[in-house]
């Protein structure tokens, strides 16, 4: 045994964050003998989540943790989720989906969407959705788990995530955590103890006077940044020139039973509403920038345009788009809302708390803090905030809309150095390419591009490998295929019925 | 393909029959050319109730690729290994009849010569007791016999009970999946074309033409096209199979499923009893020359199991054939074809075999009259053969406490049917001469049952050791009853296939290049 190790984590916060932290921590850690994780949290303090959104990659979280999908989706009222569907976005009137999965199949070791951009030139004007079964079944509302056993289908593969209430989500990682021997302790922090010499956090004082001391220290407080912040000043990287919106008004409403199988996102005059779909009731919101909009037009529009009845107050929520300058100083980590914010027009926010949690687990420190390590993770943090920042932007800039002040300024902003080299290179002849890992893939990219009216100057030469008869008679099939195969799935309401994974939940105000 | 092949094809009604025709379709003639298009009207309700088949279902299903397990689930269907009668002989007394032949032939001699000559011995149970699926079915027993499976489980046969409105909407997905156009409206005229009187076109109420170079009518009893069109003329039977109504409920009732069919005899006609799954199909068969609707429903109604899950259906039929089953360039298949009482579950069989000849003899434009001709000698044959068999039952019991009964049992039967009795009564020989779907398993079961026992053995089983016979009659019996014993209950069997199912989810369409 090391006689540097961690001996003991202290998780400041509650909120999703903290939970899904102190979930993977224990889990990964817990057996070491000496290891111990103390959560504090203080009902007092609400905490922010939603209707929550999510990415794939939740999957492998909730794998790792060894959740039971059924289970999970029943104890959080969650549904499926295959893509977002973006609504008047590039202008007006106009919607398209960004699918998880793919579309098509590649064909003749060329990507898809070549030969879908020959198909256009050859006078097929089919768009890019029709070839994708993620958007098909999801827009039909259903749902099935992929098929590996059936290579050409297009289910063999497609990928697919979860929306769920994210209190409900916070509180199963909560039985989870504490079950494994993770102590959670109420109580305010009024003060934090640092130490003299070197400025690390040795211990949070709370209300009632106690102290609760720690080797290493995650701060999930949410915006502030308690610690990371308020104590260790780490600064924040200020990105609201390029993602003006900096507030949003949350409110839940009673379900109209529009099943579709997607999280939706339409714009607004002066940013964009959220609707996300649980099984009991769903959840809404609009984020929109106080320099262009009052807080009263905001909630009016937002009320205007729900599904049904709202189920509470609309709830009012400030940020700033940025991170921070450090995610990790001294011995704090800063995960979740404490670490930096991107709207979540993306669906990231869930994401950023997991990979956090990855990245430190991979680096796990000693109590000798290694900054060579530290520098690590943070270069890696700042590069996954940067990469999203920039297919966030792609969103507001490649935009048709002249109709406000709002969307002229985002149309006409300068793009970040790396979106303006994707522009560029999709400009061209449709060439689309992830960069060094970064979470969003190709099909993302293409699908945003292509969504949001940017178009390719040609297509790959290697695509006419394929004659042009055979390349039309192939995206007709593909398009058959692609229908059959969704016409087939199951509605989600009968999905969650097989496998009892239905809440049950009935649908009753709030109030 | 040339000029003269079929271009488009019309099923009319979308029954059990109608989307059988079009599944069958789907599998069969998916060419690239001909298009198959079926018209029907959600404002028709279709007859399906509580269905029984046979087994040469399993051989309809096999073509069209069905996954037996995925159908079972989906037409809340249960497992059938034949027919309990009750009654029939005699009141009081029941056999069964079941799928699949009873015992080992010896030396090329038929079993039941040699269960004959054994019963001269001594006292021998009834003949059932060596019937892999008669003894099965006695103890509610059910295993699908796999390919592999050695003897005597490889005698067992089996068909299927279910919900007959489910299987045809099993099969519309299927047919619709295959590229089957669905049109919904109500056909209301038919014209034909004038040089040759063939059917050009149907008229929906709401006035679309839909036109055709090949009909099918599956319109039910009224025969749309087939009779109301073409006049082909009926051949009623009503002389010897004299009940026209019938009046059909489905029933809750506990417990597990029994893997077979029950018909039970009433003084003036016969009730039949099919468990699914999920419920009871039941329904009474009479004659209105004997029975009045009110008496026939209260007879029904106190001869239920559970509380009835629906209002009762009252049918009326009249019982014979078309004179043409395909007449000019109209097919009719189910019940605009001819109607026989449901007594051996033959109503589906019908349909099925109407298809697979249709296909065999698929016409071109030209309509070869031959190819016709052929097709409704086919037909006839079949129907004739199935409604000798219905008879068999009727004529041959020992009731005499009704009218009814008392004229089923002393009418004259049809000669193809006295000379297939006298032969049998004397020695018990068959022979089978058309194909006939009921051949000598059938035979022995219902004449052993209903009193029908040939007086003789043939002499040819004498060559035979006394010892030896007794012996291995007294081997098979056993057998049956061992590997009865080692079966799943009906009930777990079918939790079985819906876990399969669930384990092994049926393909999906791919990308082929």
């Amino acid at each position: 045994m090391r006689d540097d190790a961690i001996r003991k984590v202290v998780i400041v916060g509650g909120g999703t964050a903290g939970w899904m932290a102190a979930a993977a921590l224990v889990r990964i850690m817990g057996q070491i003998p000496t290891f111990t994780i103390e959560l504090v949290e203080s009902d007092e303090i609400g905490t922010v989540g939603v209707g929550e959104a999510t990415i794939p990659q939740i999957n492998l979280f909730n794998a790792m943790l060894g959740i039971d999908e059924h289970d999970f989706v029943r104890a959080t009222n969650a549904t499926y989720k295959l893509g977002i569907e973006f609504r008047d976005w590039t202008r007006i009137g106009h919607r398209y989906v960004h699918p998880f999965g793919f579309y098509g199949i590649d064909m003749m070791g060329v990507e898809f969407h070549h030969h879908w951009l020959k198909g256009r030139a050859l006078g097929d004007e089919t768009p890019l959705d029709i070839y994708s079964l993620s958007i098909a079944a999801g827009l039909q509302g259903k749902f099935e788990h992929p098929r590996p056993d059936q290579p050409n289908s297009p289910l063999s593969r497609i990928a697919y995530a979860f929306q769920f209430d994210a209190t409900l989500y916070g509180r199963y990682l909560r039985a989870l955590a504490e079950q494994q021997g993770v102590v959670r302790t109420e109580g305010r922090i009024v003060d934090v103890a640092q130490n003299g010499e070197t400025g690390f956090i040795e211990a949070a004082v709370l209300q009632s006077g106690a102290r609760i001391e720690g080797d290493l220290f995650i701060d999930c407080s949410g915006f502030r940044g308690l610690l990371i912040e308020q104590v260790l000043k780490a600064g924040f990287e200020d990105w609201s020139a390029w993602l003006p919106c900096d507030r949003a008004l949350a409110v839940p409403c009673e379900s109209s039973g529009d099943v579709q199988t997607l999280t939706r996102s339409t714009a607004r005059p002066a940013g964009w509403q959220w609707r996300i779909p649980l099984q009991h009731r769903t959840g809404n919101g609009y984020v929109y920038s106080s320099a262009h909009l009052s807080d009263d037009e905001a909630a009016a529009t937002l009320l205007a345009n729900l599904d049904g009845a709202p189920l509470a107050e609309p709830r009012p929520l400030r940020f700033k788009a940025g991170h921070r300058k450090k995610a990790w100083v001294k011995n704090v980590v800063a995960l979740g809302l404490a670490g930096g914010f991107l709207e979540p027009l993306e669906s990231t926010s869930i994401h950023l708390v997991q990979t956090g949690i990855a990245r430190l687990l991979t680096l796990f420190p000693t109590r000798h803090f290694d900054p060579f390590e530290i520098d690590r993770y943070n270069a890696l943090t700042e590069r996954e905030y940067v990469d999203i920042r920039d297919f966030l932007v792609l969103h507001y800039k490649a935009t048709e809309r002249d109709d406000t002040p709002f969307w002229d300024y985002c149309r006409t902003l300068e793009p970040p150095e790396g979106l303006a080299y994707k522009l560029d290179m999709f400009r061209r002849n449709g060439r689309v390419f992830r960069e060094h890992e970064e979470l969003f893939t190709e099909t993302s990219w293409l699908s945003v591009m292509v969504g949001q009216g940017i178009e390719a100057g040609g297509y790959h030469p290697a695509a006419d490998i394929l004659p042009d008869a055979e390349t039309l008679k192939r995206l007709a099939h593909i398009r058959e295929v692609v229908a059959d195969t969704a016409a087939r799935l199951p509605a989600q309401a009968e999905f969650l019925r097989q496998h009892g994974s239905a809440s049950g939940v009935s649908l009753k105000r709030a109030s | 393909m040339n000029e003269h092949s079929i271009r488009k094809i019309v099923i009319v009604g979308g029954g059990t029959a109608g989307w059988m025709a079009a599944a069958a379709f789907a599998r069969f003639l998916d060419n690239g050319y001909t298009r198959v298009t079926l018209v029907e009207s959600e404002e028709i309700g279709t007859i399906g109730v509580g269905e029984a088949t046979i087994p040469p279902l399993i051989t309809f299903n096999g073509m069209l690729g069905i996954n037996e397990n995925e159908f079972v689930a989906a037409t809340h269907g249960s497992f059938k290994l034949g027919i309990e009668f009750v009654n029939w002989g005699g009141i009081g007394e029941r056999y069964f009849h079941p799928f699949g032949s009873h015992g080992h032939e010896l030396h090329g001699i038929y079993f039941h010569q040699l269960y004959l000559r054994e019963r001269k011995r001594r006292v021998l149970p009834d003949i059932s007791a060596w019937s892999m699926s008669a003894v099965a079915a006695a103890h509610g027993k059910f295993a699908r016999p796999g390919a592999e499976a050695g003897l005597p489980l490889s005698q067992m046969r089996y068909a299927f009970h279910f919900d007959a409105t489910l299987y045809a909407k099993f099969l519309r997905n299927y047919a619709e999946r295959g590229g089957i156009t669905r049109i919904e409206g109500k056909a209301v005229d038919v014209s034909l074309r004038g040089e040759d009187g063939f059917v050009e076109s149907i008229t929906l109420a709401d006035g679309r033409v839909i036109s055709g170079d090949l009909f099918i009518d599956c319109s039910g009893f009224r025969g749309l096209l087939i009779e109301q069109a073409l006049k082909t003329g009926y051949e009623e039977w009503t002389h010897w199979l004299p009940c026209n109504r019938a009046i059909a409920v489905p029933c809750r009732y506990e417990g597990q499923p029994d893997p077979f069919t029950r018909a039970t005899a009433h003084p003036r006609g016969w009730q039949w009893r099919i468990p699914l799954q999920t419920r009871m199909g039941n329904g009474i068969v009479y004659s209105s020359a004997y029975m009045g609707d009110d008496e026939a429903q209260d007879l029904l109604l106190s001869n239920l199991e559970g509380e009835p899950l629906a209002e009762p259906r009252r049918l009326s039929f009249t019982t014979g054939r078309r004179l043409k089953a395909w007449n000019a360039n109209v097919v009719s298949m189910g019940l605009s074809s001819g109607f026989i009482e449901p007594l051996e579950s033959t109503s589906i069989h019908f349909v099925q075999s109407g298809i697979a000849r249709l296909i065999s003899l698929f016409p071109d434009k030209r309509f070869n009259p031959a190819e016709r001709d052929e097709y409704n000698r086919q037909m006839q044959a079949l129907f004739e053969d199935v409604r000798d068999f219905i008879i068999l039952h009727y004529n041959a019991t020992t009731r005499d406490d009704s009218d009814f009964w008392n004229y089923c049992r002393t009418m004259q039967i049809p000669d193809s049917l006295a000379r297939k009795v006298e032969l049998w009564k004397a020695k018990g020989r068959a022979f089978r001469e058309n194909l006939e779907l009921f051949n000598l398993p059938s035979w022995v079961a219902v004449t052993f049952g209903q009193h029908l026992v040939p007086d003789e053995y043939d002499p040819i089983a004498d060559s035979l050791d006394d010892d030896k016979v007794a012996a291995a009659i007294e081997q098979m019996r056993q057998a049956y009853l061992q590997t009865t014993e080692r079966l799943p209950t009906h009930g777990e069997f079918i939790a079985r296939t819906a876990a399969a199912q669930n384990s092994a989810p049926p393909p999906l369409p791919e990308f082929v290049f």
